[in-house]
């Protein structure tokens, strides 16, 4: 071997190395968007290692100095995708008859006027939970991406490989079933 | 029809708290606000749920399961 391909060679190497470290740095944020995106914790370990075997062995198709978050999300939600929930999905046009504010105007009707902070904790963790799992699959991908990755509208659409505009509305929409889901359990609550 | 500025409020909610508005939009929105206790109510809420809704939902990474991404990694 001559001693320039030896060079090649460990800089190759070199920089997998590197690639793999920047990769696991963001297996939390990894793990905490894929819990989200299925239902149970063991399709979320599965999810998050196939991601990780497909990211190490595809690391040559990043480019340096590109979005590496939204590189190795799109993998994911790739993989969730093909996990066979595809005949899953949910409609675009689910039936929305409230506003934004609907759901404080809710929690206000129901238990009086608290400061807002009080009103908010009214809601149980399980059903936030609940809510966001019962959400049509392209809506949660969108709501979980930005809400709970802190992906921009752009970068989500990279990721989801659809339009800005599709994301905004998915995610728009998104929000507003979780809260009129939310909305029915204070009302449950109090019957 | 007759305007509703805290209609036209609400339609903003979203994208002032992502962060994705336009200068012009968020300088209505900002105006109507500093007006308005019932939509400045509703915005702070809205605030509030969603960094509640990210705590509710919120669950480490299992610790088994870092050690076995490390395992995943190509050896040299």
């Amino acid at each position: 071997m001559s001693e320039a391909d030896a060079r090649r060679i460990a800089e190759g190497a070199r920089d997998r190395v590197r690639f793999e470290e920047e990769v696991l740095e963001l297996a939390d944020q990894v793990y905490r968007v894929a819990r989200r995106l299925v239902n149970t914790r063991e399709e979320a370990d599965d999810l998050v290692q196939e991601t990780y075997v497909r990211a190490f062995r595809s690391w040559r198709t990043y480019t340096p100095g590109t979005n590496l978050r939204a590189w190795l999300f799109r993998i994911l939600t790739n993989l969730n995708i093909d996990r066979g929930r595809r005949e899953q999905r949910g409609p675009d046009f689910a039936p929305l008859e409230e506003g934004d504010y609907f759901l404080y105007n809710r929690l206000e009707e129901d238990g009086g006027a608290d400061d807002e902070e009080r009103v908010v904790e009214r809601l149980s963790q399980d059903a936030i939970v609940q809510a966001l799992s019962s959400l049509p699959h392209n809506f949660r991908d969108a709501v979980v991406l930005v809400d709970i990755g802190d992906f921009s509208y752009q970068e989500a659409a990279q990721i989801l490989d659809v339009p800005v505009g599709t994301v905004m509305s998915r995610l728009h929409r998104g929000r507003r079933l979780l809260k009129q889901d939310l909305a029915e359990t204070v009302t449950e609550g109090a019957e | 029809m007759t305007f509703d500025p805290c209609a036209a409020c609400e339609e903003l909610l979203q994208p002032f708290l992502d962060r994705e508005i336009t200068p012009e939009e968020r300088r209505i929105a900002e105006a109507h606000l500093g007006d308005c206790g019932y939509c400045r109510k509703r915005y702070r809420f809205e605030e509030h749920l969603r960094r509640y809704v990210r705590q509710a939902v919120d669950e480490p990474m299992p610790v088994e399961l870092k050690e076995r991404l490390l395992a995943l990694r190509i050896p040299l």
